[in-house]
Parts: C-alpha cells; sequence; structure tokens
C-alpha cells in the first residue's frame, strides 16, 4: 500500500473514527494500524498535531446533520410495507426531494464542502490520479460519465435523471472521508459532488477537484 | 466444528450453437433452478424477445427466480418506466411468481432498492438464501466503500460452506473493448472472494455474453446482453472460455448438490454455451 494512501486512511481515521474494510482479512490489521505501524502518520486528533483533523472533525458533524435532517424528513415513510410500488416509490422520492429542498432553502456551495476543507480533499485525491491506479480511476470516470453539460453544479438541484451516475473509483473513495446515509460522492469530469441518492439532490460539490 | 471447503472447480464446458428450444440442463427434481439477466432495462426487440425466451423455457425449466445484474432501467425512473422497461415485458413470468433480485447499475437510481418487484427491501446491497446450501450476494459495485466491504466480508463468513454466488455489475475481469475489467473494483473485492471461497461471480455492464476462464479459482460470468447489444466490443482474449456478441443472450442456471450447470441462450432460443462447474463435496473437520 502506497504511503500516501496510508497517511490519508489514517488521518481520518484519526478524526472520523476507524475504517472497518475487511481488507483487513488480508493483513490483521486495519489500513489505519498498518499507517501507524509503518510510522506515517501523526495519530493525534490534537490539531497542534494533525492539523487535518479539526476540519475533518467539523466535516464529519456537518455530513452527520445532513443525515438527521434526512431522517426526520423521511420519517414514517421510508419503511412501509405498502410503499414498493413505482408509483409509491416516486412519490416518496419527489416528496422527500420536495421537502429537503425547503429545509435547505439557503443552503449554499461551500456549506459542507468548506472552503478549509476544499484543499485537504484535492490534496487526498492527487495522488490517486497518478500512476497506473490513477489511469484506471480517469477511465472509470469517463466511462460513466453523464452527458457533457448535463450536470448543473448547484446546491439543491436534482442530478438529471436520465444521466448514468458515474461509478466512484475504489480508490478514491478508500481516500475519502466515510460518508452515512443516503450521501454519496460522485466525480463529474474534474468536479466531486456530495450527492443525496435517496432524493438525486446535489448537497454540495467542489470545482476542479481533480487536476491534470 | 465448522465444515471447509476446498475450492478447486473444474469447468466442463461445452460451448456450441444448438436448435432452439434445446434445454441442456438436468431439470432435476428439487434442485434450485434459477435465470439470470442483466443490462435488461432497455424497451425494444432485444428485451421483448428474451422476455418471451424466458416464458417459454420457465416452462420445462421451471426457475423459481430471476437475478439481474444491473441497469435494470435505463434513463428515466417514472413508474411509467418500471412498467414499460421492466413489469409489462417480464409480466408472465411475474404473473407466474416468479421473484426478480436486481442489483445497482450505473444507470440505476438507489430508488430502485424500494421498489417490491426487485426484492431488495431498500438495500443497496444484500444477500439472500433460496434454500439451504447455497447463498447469493448482491454487491453494489458502483460504490464500493468500507462500509459494504465490512459488511461484505461478514455475511462471506457466515456463509459456511454454502455455494457463495455473487453478482454485481462491474466485471472484474473483462474482454470488452469499451469498458474492460474493472480493475479497482477487482482490487477490493477479489482478495474477500479468494478468502471466504466465492465459488461464482455474475456481472454485466458489458453488453455481450462472456465466459471467463476461472480466475484463482472463481468462475466469472458477463451477461450484459438482455436488452442491449454491442456488437463487435468482445475481443476475445487470453480471459475469454466463450464469447458472444451477436445476439441478445440470458442464461438458466441449476445447482444440485455440489455441480451448478448453466446454460446461455439467445433470443431466438438457441443454446450459446452450456457446462458445468463442480465443487468438491465438502469434508468434515470435526471430532
Amino acid at each position: 500500500m502506497k504511503a500516501t494512501r496510508l497517511l490519508c486512511v489514517a488521518m481520518f481515521a484519526a478524526a472520523c473514527g476507524p475504517t472497518s474494510a475487511d481488507r483487513s482479512a488480508l493483513s490483521s490489521q486495519t489500513p489505519a494500524e498498518a499507517a501507524q505501524k509503518a510510522g506515517a502518520i501523526k495519530t493525534s486528533t490534537d490539531p497542534a498535531v494533525n492539523p487535518n483533523a479539526a476540519v475533518m472533525a467539523g466535516f464529519k458533524a456537518r455530513v452527520e446533520k445532513y443525515a438527521e435532517l434526512h431522517k426526520d424528513l423521511a420519517k414514517g415513510a421510508a419503511r412501509q410495507k405498502d410503499n414498493t410500488s413505482a408509483e409509491r416509490v416516486h412519490a416518496q422520492k419527489t416528496a422527500l426531494a420536495e421537502k429537503t429542498q425547503a429545509a435547505r432553502a439557503s443552503a449554499k456551495q461551500g456549506d459542507i464542502f468548506t472552503a478549509e476543507m476544499r484543499p485537504v480533499f484535492r490534496r487526498l485525491l492527487a495522488p490517486e490520479m497518478k500512476g497506473e491506479e490513477g489511469r484506471d480511476a480517469k477511465a472509470i470516470i469517463k466511462d460513466d460519465a453523464p452527458a457533457p453539460g448535463t450536470v448543473a453544479f448547484k446546491v439543491n438541484a436534482k442530478y438529471p435523471e436520465k444521466q448514468p451516475k458515474p461509478t466512484m473509483p475504489a480508490n478514491l473513495l478508500l481516500n475519502l472521508p466515510p460518508l452515512p446515509e443516503p450521501l454519496e460522492y460522485r466525480v463529474v469530469g474534474q468536479h466531486l459532488l456530495l450527492l443525496d441518492t435517496a432524493t438525486d439532490l446535489i448537497v454540495d460539490y467542489i470545482l476542479n477537484v481533480i487536476t491534470t | 466444528m465448522r465444515c471447509l471447503s476446498v475450492i478447486a472447480l473444474v469447468l466442463i464446458t461445452l460451448p456450441s450453437v444448438a436448435s432452439a428450444q434445446d434445454l441442456r440442463l438436468p431439470n432435476k427434481q428439487g434442485s434450485l433452478k434459477f435465470a439470470v439477466i442483466g443490462d435488461s432495462g432497455q424497451p425494444g426487440d432485444g428485451q421483448t424477445a428474451i422476455a418471451s425466451q424466458l416464458a417459454k423455457f420457465r416452462t420445462r425449466f421451471p426457475f423459481d427466480f430471476v437475478l439481474m445484474t444491473g441497469d435494470n432501467l435505463y434513463g428515466s425512473e417514472r413508474p411509467r418506466d418500471y412498467e414499460n422497461k421492466f413489469s409489462v415485458p417480464y409480466k408472465p413470468i411475474i404473473d407466474a411468481g416468479v421473484k426478480f433480485y436486481a442489483t445497482l447499475g450505473n444507470h440505476d437510481d438507489a430508488g430502485q432498492t424500494q421498489y417490491k418487484l426487485f426484492n431488495m427491501e431498500g438495500r443497496k446491497y444484500y444477500s439472500f438464501r433460496p434454500k439451504p446450501g447455497v447463498r447469493f450476494f448482491s454487491i453494489d459495485s458502483n460504490y464500493v466503500d468500507d462500509k459494504q466491504l465490512d459488511w461484505l466480508g461478514k455475511e462471506l463468513a457466515a456463509s459456511g460452506s454454502d455455494w457463495k454466488i455473487a453478482f454485481f455489475h462491474h466485471p472484474l475481469y473483462s474482454s470488452g473493448a469499451t469498458h474492460g475489467s474493472a480493475d479497482a473494483q477487482r482490487q477490493l473485492l477479489e482478495p474477500m472472494f479468494l478468502k471466504h471461497a466465492v465459488n461464482v461471480a455474475i456481472m454485466g455492464h458489458e453488453h455481450f455474453y462472456e465466459r471467463l476462464k476461472p480466475q484463482k479459482g472463481v468462475a466469472y460470468f458477463i451477461l450484459g446482453s438482455s436488452a442491449k447489444l454491442r456488437k463487435g466490443d468482445l475481443r476475445k482474449s487470453a480471459l475469454t472460455a466463450y464469447g458472444n456478441d451477436s445476439d441478445y443472450a440470458f442464461m438458466l442456471i441449476e445447482i444440485d448438490g455440489d455441480d451448478l450447470h448453466f446454460q446461455t441462450i439467445s433470443d431466438k432460443g438457441a443454446t450459446l454455451d452450456t457446462g458445468s462447474i463442480g465443487r468438491p463435496k465438502t469434508t468434515t473437520n470435526g471430532k
């Protein structure tokens, strides 16, 4: 495993809690533990030791707050047994999207991906876009890309329903902070979206997060 | 004590084109019978023909359920799309009580997980055990994060000596010119497949049929031509055991004890590929 990845994973592990992937099955330790043993990281959450820890902790709090909002808005609808016909699926999604848009009417770019957060993300993703893995990641992003110009980079806008959602390259995903349901990362072109998969709403985004 | 199974798959395959409507499976009473369709959510002649063949073959091979390898609905996903792209073309077998188990492709909205007829029960990844001895794992290959890997590891570990059949959208190995092997997903999933002795992986994404040579003891199939076809896209390679990119296709599979039999059939009802995967009998490591 590359030292950069170990560093990134460990940094998030320090700020956001340990990762738990069964990749640890290959060795009996988590990537973060491996990085610690390799001496590649500083694990303290003390900002004096790890200056990104506070930034990451803030990000975690913001996405969890969004997840709580989603839970509140979806309450009473998501798990109903009769909520499973195509009509009901669509009606529920539409209603939830409208409620979410209303609840976040004043939301704007940078509310979750704050100004302090953006350079951290760029730094985390940059090494993963190099070398063989980087070439694969670029191919994946291009492979499943939506048609140019179809995605509106606007908070609370809907991801276009007729466009495919680009597959998230695994090497990028594993270097980013984990997200609670229903949030997911997606890379469109060079830009990173934070997507609410329950409503297909764009929650936030970072432009030009990937440099070529 | 737990049973240990040795993974040493033996493939006995007989690719051939046989006469239409020729059932080549043992069709034994009590065996597990199912079908597979992939990249199936596109209305048109291909989808109509495959749906029709599924219904015809089911009269002689009464499969209980159908696996869907993703891209279950192309384009918009309004209620009428669920009808036009799924419930209307497959109505005969849906009405006959056949269940569908879907996995998400890159064209699929997460809302599909709530749709009753896809049996995902709100989950982007899930497992099910239709009968003792066989477990299926639907993986969301669009988004392989730590949480899903953690879940998969636990599910696989808990499945003991069952047949382990994974199905998901992005092919870990592929000879396709358009997409090719999903290397990033393979780096994460393959070690888990090997550690937990997954027997078979069935994938989609490529709009053709390819049976790969077993890779590290795992049998891989790509079936993504049940409604879309990308003619000429399969560049047969050292990975390829058999491939077809000129016909729409679906699969019928039968598991009888330690034997899995498969038959891949075209939209015209012709057999494209057939064979068996043998699994060594489990041995008890108990005292």
